[in-house]
């Protein structure tokens, strides 16, 4: 289980970056012949990302963060095959229409993957800020579509169960890496700026 | 790890709002007690998700896309000293991944080390659909993707972009459900509409002064 502590963002200077580029020169002597070539043409490049301050951040309890948006990875075991069975169907008949997940408003983005026969559910999601918030906000504003989806996953005690966070921290991997590509954007904010082009253009049009 | 060749047909699409909950109802039925209340509460807003068209679709070869946004998923086994490798190699990189935004269609990724560091799971979000995605990254980082990947079992190399895109259709599990919150942004979009905010907010101020 990875865990990270935050650290200073300031960039390093060579005495810094020259010791990670030995260590990782060792790591790939015993590398696959294409991981040792591609360690070579990388040089340049790695040198640079090695030299940058971390960009790596923790999103509290459990999990990456960078900047303003953090991950959320849990395999949770079904119950029964019925119950996979059962969640499998709703999905199917939800057919991508997540409002309840609009209204939240914290949820980037999120996968619902089944695995090993139906026997295990991966769910992985980016979200907005800490993950004690994070959980807070589902269980206040949409505690019975949390309950319809997860009520299947082997032991589920319900969100409104002061239990639910150990559960999840229970069943939760943290990332070992984790990359945002829009790090400094919330949710609102994105949905503001969407608004915010549009006006622009049509002010644009406007003048023109 | 089960794996899935194509993304799975929708089934049931053909049937009525009424049929779906009713169907909702019988599968529900015995379904444990909090699920079974969940339902009942949550009746108004599942009916309104029920009646809305499908949002749904996917990512071409494999995997669901939302709008603009696809999503790729899949579980690779390590080779032998793989997953210490890449361990030792992530925490060096501490989140810098430069390469990625050179790609400029990545949204977001996850390394997830899983049944005790003998697979990785890797899971993004990214713009269009799967065959570009991959061709992009073969094009664009074949290094960088070559120095994470060789940890992997069987992965051919980036500079053979046919047979590593084969093998990592392979090895993905497409999603069953999918989400994203602005599916109609890809991250060029969005870096271009931070610029313009930006821009907007410097406008206003100068009129302001």
């Amino acid at each position: 289980m990875a865990t990270q502590t935050p650290s200073a963002t300031t960039p390093r200077g060579d005495a810094a970056v020259e010791p990670k580029i030995q260590t990782l020169r060792e790591l790939y002597a015993d590398a696959p012949q294409l991981g040792r070539d591609a360690l070579e043409k990388a040089m340049p490049n790695l040198k640079r990302e090695l030299a940058a301050g971390t960009g790596a951040q923790n999103a509290g309890r459990i999990g990456a963060r960078q900047g303003k948006v953090s991950e959320l990875t849990g395999i949770f075991p079904f119950a029964t095959p019925a119950g996979a069975n059962r969640l499998r169907v709703l999905l199917q008949f939800l057919d991508g229409n997540f409002k309840l997940a609009d209204a939240v408003g914290t949820v980037h983005d999120m996968r619902f993957v089944f695995l090993d026969n139906d026997t295990k559910l991966l769910f992985c999601t980016a979200y907005d800020g800490e993950w004690d918030a994070y959980i807070d906000d589902f269980a206040t504003k949409i505690p019975d579509a949390l309950d319809l989806l997860f009520c299947d996953a082997d032991g589920w005690p319900g969100i409104r169960n002061p239990k639910i966070k150990d559960w999840i921290v229970g069943h939760q991997i943290a990332a070992q890496a984790w990359y945002v590509g829009n790090p400094n954007l919330t949710v609102a904010e994105t949905r503001r700026l969407a608004k915010v082009g549009k006006a622009v253009e049509e002010l644009l049009d406007k003048i023109a | 790890m089960a794996t899935q060749t194509a993304t799975p047909t929708r089934a049931k699409q053909s049937l009525t709002v009424d049929e779906k909950i009713q169907k909702m109802r019988e599968l529900y039925a015995d379904a444990p007690e909090i699920g079974k209340a969940a339902l009942e509460n949550g009746l108004p807003q599942l009916t309104e998700a029920l009646a809305a068209p499908s949002a749904q679709q996917t990512a071409g070869r494999i995997g669901l896309r939302q709008g603009k946004v696809s999503e790729l998923c899949v579980f690779l086994p390590f080779v032998e000293g793989g997953a210490k490798r890449l361990r030792a190699f992530l925490q060096l990189l501490e989140g810098n991944f430069r390469a990625a935004d050179a790609v400029g269609t990545v949204h977001d990724m996850r390394f997830v080390f899983v049944d005790n560091d003998t697979k990785l799971l890797f899971a993004t979000a990214y713009d269009g659909d799967f065959d570009p995605y991959i061709e992009d990254f073969a094009a664009k980082i074949p290094n960088a993707m070559d120095l994470w990947l060789c940890n992997c079992e069987g992965y051919p190399g980036m500079r053979n972009p046919a047979a590593a895109a084969d093998w990592i259709a392979s090895h993905q599990i497409a999603a069953e459900a999918w989400y994203v919150n602005s599916p109609n942004l890809t991250g060029a979009e969005t870096r271009r509409l931070e610029k313009v905010g930006k821009a907007l907010d410097e406008l206003l101020d100068k009129i302001g002064d």
